[in-house]
């Protein structure tokens, strides 16, 4: 009996010196097989159990449970130490550089003029504008004269116009849309037409084709201030809360009153005589604008005693320069990749 | 139209009134400033000095050594390099310290040894004149020591207005003289005539042209002479910016400036007959303008003609044949009133668009004619002398507007309401006297009468404008108009998100001009229908029928370009209309809305150059059809479009126009329900070697973008919800040898068909051709899933599955498998 509870003893003496000794993981998994597996050197002795005293087996298991759990706790602990280390030499190993460049994916990007377009959609959205288009080749009639600018009207002179056939032109403005919508739809009516127009006009300040988008609100009673009210949301919205607005009368033959409206300089509030933007006059001339005016009515079905609206257009190409500070109209067009992915 | 501030004075009492206060408020009525200029500008140092003694500078011959006085204190030396002045020249110095208007600095310089004070001028270094011989010599009687400035008459401001189209009243220093007068409240001083008695003229005056013609006033003079004028009058023609040409033509310019009233001074010498008349031109005829050109004229132009010929483009310009010169001594002035269109398109159509035509054009004050040709003998007779011997007028019996006055009924509430303001009765009232528009306000509608120059006012609008401009469009509130109907949401178009998914993509939008030349468009075997008749350029010249070749333009302006040695990507896209010729139509207007051409919305890609923006060398693969595919396959994914289908292109039979810009071996189809609706692959070979591309891996797309729209998710929350399988699904993997012209999708499409219900997805996972398989073959491995979303499958059933699908394969295309 004494003989076992010796070898006993003696095992569990080897097998924490070993466990001591093992420099792995692989190392300690291996004496676990072999101290505590099936066949393993605790069940080797304790087969001598058959020849020992019944009385004697309780005694005799509980050394070897007392064995089996320093072992196993022996194990456990250096199973920790062991992994611990070969993590940090496995970390150690698979240091890399990640200053190197990237596997990167191309990053695409809408245009300024769609960015600016969209800008102006969303603000003028959220006071109820909705969108619509209409074609760049328009009629004569459609371009013009239901636009109150009649054959032969010095008005004409206002825009060089691209002719494509007789009485057919390339729209010189979004003003034929207004005209489209509020033939297909009664008041109210609220509009926003985006678009490319074409004027016959080409140098650093002018491109023969720019985008405008224009606005359209007819209802019962619109009044001129409402206008002013518009214009100055949008200004506020998209150059910033403190901007100011200034209208200047004008003359735009499908309105009455017409204005021409200034933002105040969203860079220098007109502070700065040398200012970039503004070119130190604190102003800048960013569209136009007015009350319909009755002839269009006429023209679109609308009874001019019974309805009222305001009308405003704006050149895209204009606004997108403000907003990001391009230098020069044509690079719109030039599809130059340095320029474009500017505007992520 | 140009405005001295000296000269507006005239008009208007301007005393403690800046050029900066008079452009604030002519801006704040609508008259827009395009610049100020103020001419003293550079002649602030500049003054009248008497030269005392000219030598020659000792170290140069061609500069002299000149003593100047400035009328008191030490006489200074001044070394010169003119010929032209001699001692006791008056001349101008522009003293150190001096910037003079063409930019130069003066500074105390030593010239060859000699000191120089300062520099004396000539008209060209002064910017009085384009070229100058020598310098600037003074009349022997100025006073020394003044300011340069004082002594020409140069203390003065010009605004330059920029008139709008409406008001040709103002085109005219009297009329913008009423806008100012009426801002401060002040009378507009008109100058004293003694009227014209339209009494014994031997010249009688016709109107016959019919509508065309409305009136002729005509005055004769004797005894003038005509010589060079006098210098008030050379001053203000030259503030205008109109050259001085003689005493009488200055005359008549200067009426035209201070009226808006255009006239004419002829020969009366030269003049046949004892008639002239206004009448249509006669076809053919040939007239001599003053320019020195000659035109033929047509039976729509407008002139004024004597006896035998025509001596006028009426509104235009004068005739050659009757112009006045040095020895003119009998002058016969025209002051007349045309139709506007008619002269509009006199000098439109005859390229004569002059000062006197663009105030016909926008029209005159038809009630001033009297006070203009009167006034316009007054300046004659004091710049040139002579004598009235006759004078006459004509009026047509039925003037427009000379007949009956223009009313426009409307209520103060009216204008209130229109504007959002609370201007009261009495104000809205002393606005519109104070713009001499008379109110009848007896009853509870208003009736307004406009003065006779005001062209522009015929609404109650137009009524509402004055009352607004005269309060200030600043005074007016700003409100928010109220909503009188939902509106309908700032949801992105379906277009946007179009847009989004190919930038998700990595690509760049571009835009490209809607015009392009007709060669570039045949490099790409296109052609348009659509001319532009006036382009501004051969580049310009049509409207593009594809967005490729615009696109393609990009795409090599940027291979053009430097990126340092990194290869170049290009990843352009485009989402806008393309025209075309409407079948069988001409391209003409068809009642107000047809103009014979269609707009197709397209969406356009290129790409080409490295698969990854990398610089690393082992990420340079280049993009391929793979990359190609997955961008338009993920476009049509993204927007959910139902009902798309690939096919290998058959070039020639699909969308064969396009047969040289694609590849026909590496280019597929795009159809939507029964249309091919666009293409997308490789750059035709022959194509890339035409536009010198670098490489010829450049990969295009165009798919109709309105048939697209059609078959998509009209918005983002349009998906549904779809159940994935809950049972284990179960694979097999089949590796075939077949011809490698076999497209794949044949044996993916038999998989499904073969394996139903339970093969749910069968795909392609590899393909390989080269040793060992045999030349014209290649080995291609199928994945096939199984599943029923009911159960889990047991091995049998798939792998009696699995041999149908090997039987079909076998049936079908006569495939054995490899393993
Ligand atoms: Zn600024």
């Amino acid at each position: 009996m004494s003989d076992l509870i010796g070898k006993l003893n003696s095992l569990e003496g080897e097998v924490l010196a070993q466990i001591a000794a093992a420099k792995s993981s692989d190392a300690l998994e291996q004496i676990r097989v072999s101290v505590l597996g099936k066949k393993g050197s605790l069940s080797e002795v304790l087969r001598g159990l058959g020849s020992v005293d019944a009385a004697e087996r309780p005694k005799i298991g509980a050394v070897s449970n007392q064995v089996k759990a320093k072992v196993e706790e022996a194990l456990s602990r250096a199973k920790e130490t062991l992994g611990s280390a070969e993590i940090n030499a496995k970390i150690a190993k698979e240091k890399i550089d990640i200053t190197l460049p990237a596997r990167s994916l191309h990053l695409g990007s809408l245009h300024p003029v769609t960015q600016t377009v969209r800008k102006i959609t969303h603000i003028l959205g959220k006071i109820g504008f909705d969108l619509t288009t209409g074609p760049e080749i328009e009629t004569d009639f459609m371009n013009f004269e239901a636009v109150n600018i009649p054959k032969d009207h010095p008005a004409r002179d206002m825009q060089d116009t691209f002719f494509v056939g007789p009485g057919v032109v390339l729209r010189t403005q979004t003003s034929p849309v207004q005209m489209r919508a509020m033939r297909e739809q009664k008041a109210p009516i609220r509009i926003l037409c985006p678009g490319a127009v074409y004027r016959a006009d080409n140098d650093a300040t002018h491109s023969p084709m720019f985008h405008q988008i224009e606005g359209l609100w007819v209802d019962k009673g619109v009044r001129f201030s409402d206008l002013k009210g518009t214009l100055q949301f949008f200004a506020q919205e998209l150059f910033g809360s403190d901007v100011k607005i200034r209208l200047r009368p004008s003359y735009f033959p499908f309105v009455e009153p017409g204005c021409e409206v200034d933002v105040s300089c969203f860079k220098c509030g007109g502070r700065d005589e040398k200012c970039s933007i503004c070119k130190g006059t604190g102003w800048l001339e960013i569209l136009g604008a007015g009350m319909v005016h009755p002839r269009l009515f006429e023209v679109a079905g609308y009874n001019p005693n019974e309805v009222s609206g305001f009308a405003f257009g704006l050149g895209i190409e204009r606004i997108a320069m403000l907003l990001h500070h391009i230098p020069d109209l044509r690079l719109m067009f030039q599809g130059d990749v340095r320029f474009l992915k500017q505007f992520l | 139209m140009n405005i001295s501030m000296r000269w507006l004075s005239e008009y208007v009492e301007l005393s403690g009134v800046s050029a900066t206060e008079v452009a604030r408020i002519l801006t704040d009525r609508g008259l827009e400033i395009e610049s100020t200029r103020s001419l003293s500008k550079g002649f602030e140092k500049v003054i009248t000095v008497k030269i005392l003694e000219r030598n020659k500078h000792p170290g140069a011959d061609k500069l002299s050594l000149c003593k100047v006085s400035t009328g008191s204190g030490e006489p200074l030396q001044i070394v010169c390099g003119a010929q032209n002045m001699k001692a006791g020249d008056i001349v101008a110095l522009a003293q150190i310290g001096a910037v003079i208007p063409n930019g130069l600095k003066i500074q105390e310089s030593k010239i060859r040894g000699e000191v120089s004070f300062g520099m004396l001028c000539s008209e060209e270094e002064l910017m009085m004149a384009d070229e100058a011989e020598g310098i600037l010599i003074l009349p022997p009687d100025t006073k020394l020591g003044q300011p340069l400035a004082d002594v020409l008459g140069r203390n003065d401001t010009i605004l330059e207005l920029k008139i709008t189209p409406n008001r040709g009243d103002c085109l005219s220093m009297i009329g913008v003289a009423r806008e100012v007068a009426s801002a401060l409240g002040k009378k507009v001083l008109k100058p004293q005539v003694t009227e014209l008695d339209f009494k014994g003229a031997k010249i009688s005056t016709k109107l016959d042209a019919g509508d065309q013609s409305l009136q002729f006033f005509g005055c004769e003079i004797e005894g003038v002479k005509v010589g060079p004028s006098p210098d008030w009058l050379k001053q203000k023609l030259e503030s205008m910016g109109s050259r001085s040409i003689n005493n009488v033509v200055d005359c008549t310019n200067y009426l035209m400036f201070e009226t808006g009233q255009p006239v004419h001074a002829y020969d009366a010498s030269k003049l046949k007959g004892t008639e002239l008349s206004i009448r249509l031109g006669r076809s053919g005829e040939k007239l001599p303008l003053l320019d020195n050109t000659e035109v033929v004229l047509r039976d729509s132009d407008l002139v004024i003609a004597d006896a035998e010929r025509s001596v006028a483009l009426a509104g235009a310009m004068g005739g050659g044949n009757s112009e006045v010169t040095d020895s003119t001594t009998k002058l016969y002035l025209e002051c007349a009133e045309f139709h506007a269109v008619t002269v509009r398109k006199s000098a439109h159509g005859h390229d004569k668009k002059t000062d006197a035509a663009t105030r016909f054009e926008k029209g005159i004050d038809s009630a001033n004619l009297g006070y203009a040709i009167s006034r316009l003998k007054d300046l004659i007779i004091k710049a040139a002398g002579g004598k009235v011997t006759g004078s006459t007028k004509t009026i047509h019996p039925r003037h427009p507007r000379l007949t009956s006055k223009k009313q426009i009924v409307f209520s103060p509430e009216y204008i209130r309401e229109f504007l959002g303001v609370t201007t009261s009765d009495a104000e809205i009232r002393k606005t519109l006297t104070s713009l001499e528009i008379e109110v009848d306000t007896n009853k509870p509608l208003w009736v307004a009468v406009p003065p006779s120059y005001r062209n522009d006012l015929s609404i109650k609008e137009d009524l509402a404008e004055e009352i607004a401009r005269t309060i200030g469009f600043d005074q007016i509130p700003a409100t928010i108009p109220p909503l009188s109907s939902v509106p309908s949401g700032v949801e992105p178009k379906l277009i946007e998100r179009a847009k989004d998914i190919l930038v998700n993509q990595g690509l760049n939008e571009t835009l490209t001009y809607a015009f392009n030349s007709r060669s570039w468009l045949t490099q790409f075997g296109l052609d348009s229908g659509i001319k532009i008749q006036n382009p501004l350029s051969e580049e310009q010249e049509v409207m593009v029928p594809s967005l490729i070749p615009g696109l393609m333009k990009h795409h090599i302006e940027n291979e053009n370009k430097t990126f340092g040695s990194d290869p170049l990507a290009v990843r352009l896209f485009e989402i806008r209309p393309v025209f075309t010729q409407k079948p069988g139509a001409e391209i003409r207007a068809v009642g107000e809305t047809d103009t014979g051409t269609t707009e197709t919305w397209k969406m356009a890609a290129v790409i080409s150059g490295p698969r990854f923006a990398s610089s690393m060398k082992v990420h340079q693969e280049r993009v391929d059809f793979s990359d190609l595919k997955s961008v338009v396959e993920s476009w049509f994914t993204a927007l959910g479009t139902k009902g798309i289908r690939l096919r290998s292109w058959d070039s020639g039979r699909n969308l064969t126009h396009y047969s040289k810009i694609f590849h026909p071996g590496q280019t597929a189809e795009v159809w939507a329900g029964k249309d091919c609706v666009g293409l997308f692959g490789r750059i035709h070979p022959a194509l890339a070697v035409k536009l010198k591309l670098a490489k010829d891996d450049v990969w295009l797309t165009e798919i109709d973008w309105n048939a697209v729209e059609k078959l998509s998710r009209s918005t983002l929350s349009g998906a549904t919800f779809a159940p994935w399988a809950e049972f284990p699904t179960m694979e097999r993997d089949f590796a075939l040898v077949v011809n490698a012209d076999l497209e794949s999708d044949r044996l993916t499409g038999i998989a499904l068909k073969a394996g139903k219900p339970l093969a749910k997805v069968a795909k392609i996972f590899d393909v390989y051709k080269g040793k060992p398989i045999a030349e014209g073959k290649m080995s291609i491995a199928v994945r096939v899933i199984f599943a029923d979303p009911t159960r889990s499958l047991a091995e049998a059933e798939v792998e009696k599955a699995s041999q149908m699908i090997r039987d079909g394969w076998k049936k079908e295309l006569g495939i054995e498998l490899r393993s």
